[in-house]
């Protein structure tokens, strides 16, 4: 799906949105949804080498009531999509999704003639903010997306980009 | 291999008149001998299996009670798909925890248009859920099972995805 | 400890222990009737996690089925590669060299106490606990950077071919595995058993809770880990040894009490027979080629093959179905965890809530390879 112009709150402020944005994408609390290989990676992103509490998104709570963004760690299936559709539609707003792994952003290897029972990319159900390729990325790929959504979300991105060479 | 003796006895009263035969080990792989019904003991380095039994689809329950009580374990069903014959075959592997160990497959085919096999989770609970999915590749109907619905596949899906005729 | 209660059927509520839940075990539904807060009946739903493997392997052919093996246990994802080796070369007769057999021994036995170290950290989430997270997950990087400097990969290694393994193991590796050895044997009585084993709270939450009996054992189909903790003595790498297993001397771990501590103790052992049968292997490594020949186009001949292999939860099973052609006629992949969750109905009847999903964490699940 592409952009949606959505504002963020019924009531806008206007410096002081710039200081709620801040607050919002230093303290980012993901959604448990590990579904498959790639919830893995992030709970290793979760332990202490590639530690995710120092960007402020260590606390992952198993309630969607309670969460900001949904990280779609994993494959999607015909029997699991209205699930997912409803953890989303449970989420309060603000939120943001992150499609992690490549099963999630297009359906991965499982993208073939033969897929009768695996959705092609969380995308098909719902926007997604930030998508990170690898099956399964590394946990330093997952701090970027973190990085690329607070750079989405203020505007600035906290640490600069480190270019190759 | 006093194992293996000892389960071709146990299966002899219910193929008395095929009595086993010993496989030719030799380059060519082994000839399997077209038959109806009985046991074949083959190459457990080449082929995985000590036992080869095929049997009728009626005498499924009697050769799961006896390896029920010689001691055996049921480690898999699976289906094949054989579309150039229109049969569905279904595979059962049976093993042995702890002791010597001997694994026997036992075979059963059924017409593709009406494939009913009778349920042997009375004897091997462990049935109940591999006869399940194997309903749900394949639509083989297990006669007599407590609860032969879908379990991996959604609950309304109307195809059976493993069949060779199935494209999505 | 299950006290034995008149549970009321006519009073009951379905509580849905659902696909999502901070357990970290993946996407298994449960639906619990319960009595107040005994269960009166469990009903695992499977399939939120089914990836069609058995009709991908159909549609391509054997050396592209290898990447997907992996996919399915994630956690003991080179014990899986090794079980569809296995069965190809047992149908298409390639022949391995004995260096990359070893090879292959010391990388699944590595995998296996990476997936042992898991099993524990999230088991005692599950429990509550989270600092054994942190520390296990410290001892786990080391390993995963050690096959990561061979493999390639983190997590879903691809690294077995048919006739061997791609890449060698250098200097590096091997000297890196002894000093890993000896840091966490290290790390072992004082961070493992003093902080966690030992620990009052851990005993009463696990012992006594989730009895399996070995007749149960039999008739479920269950095997590994579950098995070994109710008292059955079987392990396919004693009892039918592939590979190099018959030249390592180590032991297996039985305790016979068949509650969730037992199993929790089996585990615990075999992370210290897996650093032995390391260790060994190191020290016999034979030289020579790590791949064997193999045919560019695999046709094996036509018949049923069957391989087992002893993973982190049990016997894997790949039953093969061969037509003559290149493509696999049909492949079904027998996953222990499947005949270990069967007998979660039966068993978890009458417990409490707690309990159960104690109980659900010593079976130490991977749903993917439930669903496959």
């Amino acid at each position: 799906m592409g952009e949606e112009n959505v504002p963020s709150s019924i009531v806008q402020f206007a410096q002081l949105d710039s200081l709620l944005n801040l607050g919002r994408a230093n303290s980012l609390w993901p959604m448990t949804f590990g579904l498959a290989c790639c919830a893995i990676e992030m709970m290793c992103t979760g332990g202490s080498r590639y530690d995710i509490s120092r960007f402020g998104a260590e606390v992952f709570r198993p309630s969607p009531r309670q969460s900001d963004v949904m990280i779609v760690a994993g494959t999607i299936n015909k029997k699991l999509e209205l699930a997912v559709k409803t953890l989303y539609d449970q989420m309060p707003e603000p939120k943001w999704v992150i499609a992690m792994g490549n099963c999630a952003i297009s359906g991965g290897p499982f993208k073939v003639k033969e897929n009768y029972n695996v959705v092609e990319g969380a995308d098909k159900l719902f926007p997604v903010d930030v998508y990170i390729p690898g099956c399964p990325p590394r946990p330093e790929a997952l701090l970027e997306g973190i990085m690329t959504l607070e750079e989405k979300i203020t505007g600035k991105r906290r640490w600069p980009r480190v270019l190759p060479g | 291999m006093d194992m293996l003796e000892k389960i071709q006895v146990a299966l002899a009263e219910l193929f008395p008149e095929t009595a086993p035969l010993v496989s030719q080990e030799g380059e060519g792989g082994q000839e399997v001998p077209p038959r109806e019904s009985g046991a074949l003991v083959t190459n457990f380095t080449k082929y995985g299996s000590h036992l080869d039994v095929l049997c009728r689809p009626d005498q499924v329950v009697s050769v799961a009670q006896i390896m029920d009580r010689e001691g055996y374990f049921l480690e898999a069903i699976s289906g094949v798909d054989w579309l150039d014959k229109q049969q569905f075959e279904v595979l059962y592997d049976y093993n042995r925890l702890g002791g010597k160990h001997c694994r026997v497959m036992v075979r059963t085919r059924v017409p593709r248009n009406e494939p009913m096999v009778p349920t042997i989770s009375a004897i091997f609970p462990a049935a109940d859920w591999h006869e399940r999915e194997t309903f749900d590749f394949y639509g083989v109907h297990f006669q007599g099972h407590p609860n032969l619905i879908r379990i991996l596949l959604p609950e309304d899906a109307d195809f059976h995805p493993l069949r060779k005729d199935y494209m999505p | 400890m299950t006290v034995p209660i008149h549970l009321r059927h006519d009073e009951t509520f379905v509580l849905n222990l659902g696909p999502q839940h901070p357990a970290t075990h993946g996407v298994l539904r449960v639906k619990l009737t319960m009595d107040g807060e005994y269960i009166v009946k469990a009903e695992p739903v499977l399939g939120y996690i089914h990836r069609m493997h058995e009709k991908l392997a159909e549609g391509g052919s054997f050396a592209q089925f290898m990447p997907n093996t992996a996919r399915m246990d994630y956690l003991h994802a080179l014990a899986f590669n090794h079980g569809w080796a296995l069965v190809v070369e047992k149908a298409a007769g390639i022949e391995v060299p004995e260096r990359a057999e070893y090879i292959r021994v010391i990388t699944v036995e590595l995998n296996r106490i990476a997936s042992h170290l898991l099993w524990w950290a999230a088991f005692l989430l599950d429990l509550g606990g989270f600092t054994p997270l942190l520390y296990a997950f410290d001892d786990r990087e080391k390993i995963i950077d050690l096959l990561e400097r061979v493999t390639g990969s983190r997590l879903t290694y691809c690294y077995m071919r048919f006739g061997g393994v791609y890449n060698d193991i250098d200097e590096e590796f091997i000297a890196g595995t002894r000093d890993f050895i000896k840091r966490l044997r290290g790390r072992m009585p004082r961070l493992y058993h003093d902080l966690v084993t030992h620990n009052i709270i851990l005993i009463k939450r696990i012992k006594d809770i989730g009895i399996i009996s070995a007749e149960q054992c039999r008739r479920y189909g269950a095997t590994g880990p579950v098995a070994r903790g109710s008292g059955i003595n079987y392990d396919i790498r004693k009892n039918e040894p592939y590979s190099v297993y018959p030249e390592f001397d180590f032991d297996v771990p039985v305790f016979d009490e068949g509650d969730s501590m037992a199993r929790y103790m089996v585990r615990m052992h075999e992370m210290e027979q897996s650093m032995r049968i390391i260790e060994q292997a190191l020290d016999k490594l034979p030289d020579g080629p790590v791949m064997g020949k193999a045919p560019k186009v695999l046709k094996p001949e036509a018949g049923y093959y069957y391989s087992a292999v002893e993973t982190a939860r049990g016997s894997l099973g790949h039953r093969l179905v061969c037509d003559g052609g290149k493509n696999p006629y049909k492949l079904k992949l027998r996953s222990p965890t499947f005949s270990n969750l069967s007998l979660y109905g039966e068993v978890a009847e009458g417990m409490l809530l707690a309990d159960a999903l104690a109980f659900m964490g010593s079976l130490d699940l991977v749903i993917p390879e439930i669903d496959r």
